[in-house]
């Protein structure tokens, strides 16, 4: 699973090893992607190209074959595996003349999304340059009354500091980096500059450069730039960036930006390292004699993503310091998941068919679902033609017979189909409507089609090294198989294929760049009670400390009341570090409430 | 709702007593350190999916299928009566597909199915447009059951698809369930509050809560006989036999429509006693087929926090409680070899009950009933 929300960057106690000995279906193919031989499957390297190789051997044996028109199973795509700065560089042109130049990571770095270019011109200051769309009736735009077209524009990184909870929550949701960019390039702007305020955490400092996939910039240049080279900016203006802050952080819409009196040349330079990463795609034919009477969409896909994390240098690693660097094994995530479509396909390789069935195993799902994008942006089979895309993503871990099923909202038949098999499989099955899931299903769900993505949740093993193959719950991986199957025989075979339904998307858009503090807790991702279920809490973490547990269902932090996973990011932006805030919870269902102390992260 | 559920009662008490009703503190006697719900029920499952409610899962004879009441189609949005095959997953609708429907139950002995229905109104399809648009204008209201004096019970046989009406009374019959030789039927009625001069009082009442009137009927499997067996004013309902056949057990709630409690009675009304006495809402009783004890429910902990709990069959110890999750659970049923329950619950979110399934540990509850301390007040 790509980015999931856990707030949690401490130890905690491993899970014990899951011992069983019966003879599993997906137990071989389990610890054969999770070894360390593979050395955790990152997108482009030889452990992901060996795990390639197995899984189109193992889609082979089951009787699978390359698509119409394909001689092997194997569909490259291009990716951006690393970024970095490229020798980018700013001068300043004085009000009198003068000229000051900046170089290095310290001082001047381009942000990982920029375009390569040389501008130059005058500097505007535009507060933190956000603007909530006029949808959101709540007028605040740091760009009203502003002249910035083919000017380079400065913004204070972040939202304003002050402000009440409510207007926080707002503004952080399009606090966002690329957010900001394309406030910017929009309002005609040539540049982007942006600088950690004096008044805000980490003050003055340039940013890191966060990786980024996207083979390309995102249209504009843009720079992180140090506190000092922001002060020079601001040498002779009416007053100080300090100043100019404490306005905004007010939160009052009225404040307004204005002309520095410098001008800037700017050079920004991103280096892009191309690699190539493979998603294995392989089919089982349709039997001719009894193909569906809805001869428009004779098309099934089942996958799931095989890639992880390697050795956890790319950013989403959530290793402590003690396991830094170690293979992430990644047997939950998402050799489970692997292992379910193979067992899947075995299956269905001795069911007559009625329509095709394509088996897809991702790679690059980990840095941005970018193996899956490839496929949807370059279809190897019309899209319009897929009646369904369903998802498996960490499967392994099942806690109280729970197996999520997302996105159920996207078809009117998923939750027949669901009963029905479920009738048999026996599980607690928690369906969730949203088919925005971090997830590729996301990817078919945005194409238009009906999607389903099961899941086990998370657990603390998330993303680190010690998500192993000997904690993995082969018995119910294979319960899941069977489940899986006769859902996916059912949408193979139904004669009309599923309708789709599109479901607007969150309306929150949280995002955890917002997001400056840890809380230590483990999200539930497999249900949808109201509130915040907790699937566990970091050891040692502020919600240990605070004496939350599993099973707990925060409802309220902070005074926000809370009742889904997005709820609950808004209301992370919102807290600070070493704060105590109140968290009202239910347990065995009393209410009770505690105080919480997040901790800064970085 | 369902209308074993005496869900008016609920919203009576939150109109009429408002802010005034207290809800007992938080503090549970019965949960000892030592009892939690997987020492009672493991490999609890979600059974219904689809449609925007399910409830009262009701087995037949064999075990193999449930008879259940779900909101799932559209164009109707009232409760219809659906099997469901625990061996193949296939559901199957066996009512009208119009109307209201509530309460189902399989006749042993026979390819019947009893349930209540409202489809002979000529009314009942010109409703169904009125809760949908209802629902569209986005209103809502706090329970949509009305008990419908146009309920009667009907017995559909499964070979020929056909319908038999068995009561024929002006006023709600519905609740029924068979004996276990299939000969007899339980039921509630209010056909008090129509076949005869209400005086003022009682008329206010029957604006107000027509539940008010509902006492427990019998009759023969074909509706003939007709039997009153109860008489005390407050919703007497959700009858059901005992697994030999000589008790009935209920529930009957205080004029007050507040308190409910669990008592069980011979067939013919005699020899009533009172099981339960937590001054709450205890409700929804069946008793397991080894005769030994009840599963009922109660809101004991919080008014909307429904329970279930076990009591022995006499209600001589205090109840033991047996789930724990929030919001609603509630008319558990144990399968006809007292190996699994099937109850309806609000535990996957939301304010909807659906039907779940868990494998029961009967000797579990054996021991938590003798471990239970004597109810106060039983000597």
């Amino acid at each position: 699973m790509k980015r999931i929300l856990i707030v949690a960057l401490l130890l905690s106690p491993s899970v014990s090893a899951q011992q069983t000995a019966i003879a599993s279906r997906t137990r071989p193919a389990v610890e054969f992607l999770a070894s360390d031989r593979l050395e955790g499957r990152d997108t482009g390297s030889p452990g992901e190209r060996l795990a390639g190789d197995y899984i189109a051997m193992q889609l082979a044996r089951a009787g699978a074959k390359p698509l119409p028109g394909r001689r092997d199973m194997f569909m490259p795509f291009e990716f951006t595996a690393g970024t970095r700065d490229g020798g980018s560089n700013l001068a300043i042109r004085g009000a009198g003349g003068a000229s000051q130049a900046f170089r290095g990571a310290e001082q001047v770095q381009a942000l990982s999304f920029s375009d390569d270019a040389a501008v130059g011109g005058p500097v505007v200051f535009a507060g933190y340059g956000l603007v909530v769309p006029e949808s959101q009736d709540f007028g605040y735009d740091n760009y009203t009354g502003l002249d910035v077209k083919d000017k380079i524009v400065l913004v204070l990184h972040y939202f304003p500091e002050d402000t009440d909870a409510k207007t926080k929550a707002t503004l952080a949701r399009y606090s966002d980096l690329r957010y900001k960019a394309l406030a910017a390039r929009q309002h005609g702007a040539k540049g982007l500059l942006v600088v950690t305020g004096p008044r805000s955490p980490n003050a003055g400092q340039t940013l890191r450069m966060t990786s980024d996939t996207a083979l390309a910039g995102s249209g504009i240049p843009a720079a992180t730039i140090s506190g000092a080279v922001a002060n020079a900016l601001f040498a002779g203006a009416s007053k100080t960036l300090a100043a100019a802050q404490e306005e905004f952080d007010s939160g009052n819409p009225h404040v307004a930006g204005f002309t520095l009196p410098t001008s800037v040349d700017l050079t920004t330079k991103v280096v892009r390292e191309k690699q190539t990463g493979r998603n294995v795609v392989a089919y089982l034919p349709a039997d001719p004699g009894s193909k569906v009477p809805d001869a428009g969409r004779p098309w099934v896909i089942v996958g799931a993503h095989y890639d992880h994390l390697g050795h956890g240098t790319r950013g989403t690693s959530l290793a402590d310091k003690n396991e830094a660097g170690q293979i992430h094994h990644g047997a939950d995530d998402n050799a489970s998941g692997t292992a379910a479509v193979l067992g899947i396909a075995e299956t269905l390789a001795k069911q007559r068919l009625r329509r095709n069935v394509v088996f897809t195993l991702w790679s690059g799902e980990e840095i941005g679902l970018v193996g899956s994008n490839a496929f949807v942006t370059n279809p190897p089979v019309p899209l319009a033609q897929v009646a369904a895309y369903l998802n498996f993503d960490m499967v392994g871990r099942m806690q109280n017979n729970r197996l999520a099923a997302d996105g159920v909202a996207s078809s009117p038949v998923w939750s027949r189909i669901l009963e029905r098999a479920n009738v048999a499989a026996g599980f607690d099955l928690a369906t969730n409507p949203d088919p925005y899931q971090p997830t590729d299903s996301s990817n078919f769900n945005q194409a238009g089609l009906p999607t389903l993505f099961f899941t086990t949740g998370s657990h603390p093993d998330y993303h680190r090294p010690s998500d192993t193959a000997d904690k993995i719950d082969y018995e119910d991986l294979d319960r899941i198989v069977d489940f899986a199957g006769a859902v996916v025989q059912a949408v193979a075979n139904v004669d009309m294929a599923p309708e789709f339904t599109k479901v607007d998307p969150p309306q929150t858009g949280a995002t955890l760049a917002g997001v400056r503090v840890t809380t230590g807790t483990i999200p539930d991702y497999t249900t949808d009670a109201k509130g915040l279920l907790l699937a566990g809490v970091v050891g040692g973490g502020p919600a240990e400390k605070a004496g939350l547990m599993k099973g707990d269902i925060i409802v309220e932090i902070a005074g926000q009341s809370i009742t889904n996973i997005y709820d609950y990011t808004f209301a992370l932006e919102l807290l600070k570090a070493d704060t105590p805030v109140k968290v009202v919870f239910t347990r065995n269902g009393e209410r009770r409430d505690v105080q919480l102390t997040p901790s800064g992260r970085r | 709702m369902n209308m074993r559920f005496p869900i008016a009662v609920f919203v009576f008490a939150i109109v009429s007593v408002g802010a005034g009703l207290q809800t007992r503190p938080a503090t549970d006697a019965t949960r000892s350190p030592q009892n939690k719900e997987s020492d009672f029920l493991t490999r609890i499952r979600r059974l219904t999916v689809e449609g925007r409610r399910a409830g009262e899962g009701y087995w037949a004879p064999d075990g193999k299928r449930l008879v259940f009441q779900s909101e799932r189609e559209p164009g109707n949005p009232f409760y219809q009566i659906y099997t469901l095959d625990l061996t193949t997953g296939d559901t199957k609708r066996i009512s009208p597909g119009y109307g209201k429907t509530t309460c189902s139950f399989f006749r042993p002995g026979s390819d019947e199915i009893e349930f209540a229905s409202t489809h002979h109104d000529p009314k009942s399809k010109q409703y169904q447009q009125e809760e949908i648009d209802f629902r569209a204008s986005g209103k809502t209201r706090r329970y949509s059951w009305d008990y419908d004096p146009e309920f009667e019970i009907y017995a559909y046989a499964e070979k020929t698809g056909k319908y038999t009406r068995l009561t024929n009374a002006r006023g709600y019959d519905a609740e029924g369930s068979y004996s276990p030789d299939g000969q007899f039927i339980v039921f509630t009625s209010m056909r008090d509050a129509y076949n005869r001069t209400l005086n003022a009082e009682e008329k206010k009442q029957l604006e107000v809560d027509p539940s008010y009137f509902a006492e427990i009927y019998i009759m023969r499997a074909d509706g003939s006989g007709q039997k009153r067996l109860t008489s005390v004013p407050g919703y007497d309902g959700g009858p059901f036999f005992s697994p030999d056949g000589k008790r009935i057990i209920w529930r009957r709630f205080d004029t007050s429509g507040l308190i409910a409690n669990v008592f069980t009675m011979n067939p013919d009304g005699s020899d009533v006693r009172q099981i339960t006495d937590f001054g709450a809402m205890s409700w929804a009783p069946y008793i397991h087929p080894s005769g030994q004890y009840i599963l009922f429910a109660s809101n004991k902990l919080g008014f909307e926090n429904f329970e279930v709990y076990l009591v022995d069959i006499d209600g001589k110890k205090e109840p033991v409680r047996v789930t724990y999750a929030d919001g609603f659970d509630g008319l558990p049923v144990p399968s006809p070899d007292g190996r699994q329950v099937a109850w309806t619950s609000t535990r996957a979110g939301g304010s909807e009950g659906q039907i779940f399934l868990g494998q029961w540990n009967h000797e579990k509850a054996l021991d938590a009933l003798r471990a239970a301390p004597l109810r106060v007040g039983v000597r």
